[in-house]
């Protein structure tokens, strides 16, 4: 037990420390001897958790993905109607990648490794899984439109929240990623909420500047 | 070593009584729970109980402090969620609408809080916290722009408060879509009175969505049949 917390917390130890000069330097730049010598280990150390860099930056994309998949969780799993859980939840993570250096280290790293990597393909799949299943529970809520592809939406809405983090990412100052989120789920209402339920959509959408005015303060 | 193991043991069988006894109290009247119903329930001795709880009146209040503060961790995961102040008042009022249906300990605490706790400022204590806890959500909900410039937010939260003790006395636990269409109307009658007229379309909206999924999720304690005998002698009920 007691080697099993010391070995955890070396393992932590030297993904905060990639996780830092990653973001210092770039993936590319850093190599392994940074990476030991930051963390202040030995290479024997290092090895025993990660035999490469690439299992390292798996290990970081992993770590990343699933902080982010709770953060949503922590939202849709309240009994509110599921398409608000969804587009807060999602919002929330955006704060979140913002705020937390693994998170955002490992969202440059799922790009980079897109197709390659085993990690980057496990948190794509559970992203649609949990998308997929929040939607269906929106359809029997009655806030989708009648017909609506699940599974296409649920692909086409987290290739938008993808690509608005990673342009997002591409200015310079990389703030504003919660009026992109915003701007896109303007556009994305219409074409998944029931005629009935668009107009509280548009004012629930509205309202996350409130929300974010508290985040803030 | 051997002393963390008896302290847990100890420990659980101190949940088992008070999750006994919350069973009994959250449908019968506190005169008329037995200690010895409690205890063939908990599936303990009597030497067990007494060790743990002096008298009936000490397990009582034992269960009200054990939902008050498992109450404040959930009162802390809906303010995580980081929604408008008015938004996450109704979500509160809401959750305490479910837990209260569904959770044993935390109907037997209200019911508790209703019987025994005019006596010995046990009431005024939970409930003084439970609208100090409220009134700081309704400032924030001012600030918003939500509720009314010139409303006062611990009048605010006493009549929320209110609202929920009074339908819960007029309204029917045991069947979860009646009380929460009851808390639901209450709500509504009441906003326009600390709601910015702008603000009231949207957030009489949000709370009828939520009392929508509230009704498909939230499942009775008890069965239906059991209760519709005590609602014979009640005025309005046929």
């Amino acid at each position: 037990m007691a080697r099993q917390a010391r070995s955890e917390l070396t393992r932590q130890k030297i993904i905060t420390a990639a996780v830092d000069l990653f973001s210092e330097h770039g993936y590319p730049a850093t190599g392994l001897g940074d990476i030991i010598a930051r963390a202040e280990m030995t290479k024997g150390a290092l090895y025993y958790h990660f035999d490469s860099k690439e299992s390292l930056a798996e290990a970081i994309i992993d770590d990343g993905g699933s902080a982010m998949l709770t953060t949503f969780r922590v939202i849709t799993e309240t009994s509110s109607p599921a398409l608000e859980n969804t587009i807060h939840g999602l919002f929330v993570v955006a704060d979140f990648t913002r705020s937390d250096k693994v998170a955002q280290i490992g969202m440059q790293l799922l790009r980079t490794f897109s197709g390659i990597n085993a990690a980057a393909t496990r948190v794509y799949t559970s992203w649609l899984e949990e998308l997929t299943a929040q939607l269906n529970q929106a359809a029997d809520e009655g806030d989708l439109r009648e017909g609506l592809d699940i599974a296409g939406a649920a692909e086409v809405i987290l290739g938008s929240m993808l690509g608005a983090e990673a342009l997002s990412r591409a200015t310079a100052t990389g703030t504003d990623l919660r009026e992109r989120v915003a701007r896109t789920w303007d556009l994305l209402l219409p074409a998944v909420v029931s005629r009935e339920s668009l107009d509280y959509f548009r004012e629930f959408l509205a309202r996350e500047s409130l929300r974010r005015t508290k985040a803030a303060g | 070593m051997v002393t963390e193991q008896l302290d847990r043991r100890a420990e659980l069988t101190r949940l088992q009584i008070l999750q006994a006894a919350a069973r009994q109290f959250a449908h019968t009247p506190y005169s008329l729970v037995s200690l010895d119903d409690i205890l063939a329930d908990a599936n303990v001795t009597k030497g067990a109980l007494y060790f743990h709880f002096r008298s009936k009146h000490a397990l009582a209040v034992s269960i009200v402090e054990h939902r008050t503060t498992r109450g404040q961790k959930a009162v802390e995961d809906v303010l995580a969620r980081n929604l408008s102040g008015a938004e996450t008042l109704i979500d509160l009022s809401g959750l305490v609408a479910a837990e209260d249906i569904g959770d044993p300990v935390a109907r037997a605490c209200l019911n508790l809080v209703e019987s025994i706790g005019r006596a010995d400022g046990l009431a005024r204590r939970v409930l003084n916290e439970w609208v100090q806890g409220f009134a700081g959500i309704a400032k924030r909900a001012i600030g918003e722009g939500d509720f009314t410039a010139d409303s006062d937010p611990e009048g605010i939260a006493r009549l929320l408060v209110s609202i929920y003790l009074g339908v819960r006395q007029t309204s029917d636990l045991d069947d979860p879509p009646r009380f929460l269409n009851d808390l639901e109307h209450s709500w509504r009658l009441a906003m326009p009175g600390f709601v910015e007229p702008e603000r009231l379309s949207y957030l009489n909206q949000f709370i009828r969505r939520r009392t929508a999924v509230g009704i498909k999720k939230v499942a009775p304690l008890c069965p239906r049949t059991e209760r519709q005998e005590r609602h014979d002698g009640t005025p309005g009920s046929i």
